[in-house]
């Protein structure tokens, strides 16, 4: 593991979202918490929240997590770790 | 600089996104379901090689081809993209409950990514049966499922050289808008 991977997650972008970031892929910063993704892309891409990520999902590893998730109802926050690989999943269109 | 530092390059370009990694597929022997995806063009015989079967009545073939047109405007070109970790696990959930729901003696399902000319094929749906009835259910099933939930992304390029990414939800199977 390389030191970017210590402090580190790497957050993969597609369709509608690749297109507003401008990128494929990025690394941020980690760990943080699942619910402040939103936020924390909102402050990096302004606008993203209500014309983008609204309509998406988010995956975890292999996982879709909740981001809305505040630990207030059932079990704990989840934090995303160094390391771990993020994507924003926008509507799909196989086929 | 160190050789082993990993290159901006490697940041840039994620595994999913470099057609050198694939073809990548995912194969259940029990239930006999095939999955793959793949940036090269769809191989409709070997689909039908990889679920023929002795107790089969019947199987079913569905080509899914790229269209030169849409709402009347003229597509050069259609280009699909995939996640992996997450489009391979979700098609080969569709297979396997299909398999289990309608009875099936196997599911292929496949689908190119990149740049998908006009008249090729960017699915290929291929199920068998013991009977017709069970087939052809079975066979729109999966595709419509795919189209619900695939994490895999279709970009039409249009002969004015604008792009717009595609949402499947917004158009039924008959191609007309969805209400929301």
């Amino acid at each position: 593991m390389s030191s970017k991977e210590n402090t580190t997650f790497q957050i993969h972008y597609f369709a509608s979202a690749s297109t507003y970031t401008g990128k494929q892929t990025e690394r941020l910063p980690a760990p943080l918490p699942l619910p402040r993704l939103f936020d924390t892309l909102e402050s990096m891409y302004p606008g993203i929240k209500e014309k983008v990520l609204s309509s998406c999902g988010v995956s975890l590893g292999d996982e879709y997590v909740d981001v809305e998730a505040d630990g207030e109802g059932d079990g704990e926050v989840v934090v995303i770790k160094p390391g771990d690989e993020v994507a924003v999943i926008p509507p799909v269109s196989s086929g | 600089m160190s050789s082993t530092t990993p290159t901006t390059q490697t940041d840039q370009i994620p595994p999913h996104l470099d057609p050198q990694t694939y073809p990548r597929t995912t194969t259940n022997p029990t239930l006999n379901t095939h999955i793959t995806l793949t940036y090269h063009p769809l191989d409709p015989t070997s689909a039908l090689t990889k679920i023929s079967s002795p107790n089969a009545g019947a199987n079913v073939l569905f080509l899914g081809t790229t269209r030169n047109s849409f709402e009347d405007r003229p597509v050069a070109q259609l280009s699909y993209t995939a996640y992996p970790p997450l489009a391979l696990k979700t098609l080969s959930k569709i297979a396997e409950d299909a398999v289990t729901k309608h009875e099936l003696l196997g599911v292929v399902i496949g689908h190119r990514l990149g740049d998908v000319p006009i008249g090729e094929s960017s699915i290929v749906i291929a199920v068998s049966a013991g009977h017709r009835g069970a087939a052809w259910r079975a066979g729109e099933e999966v595709l419509e499922l795919c189209k619900e939930k695939a994490e895999i992304w279709k970009k039409e390029v249009f002969v004015d050289g604008q792009g717009e990414w595609r949402a499947n939800r917004d158009r039924d199977a008959e191609g007309k808008l969805v209400q929301g």
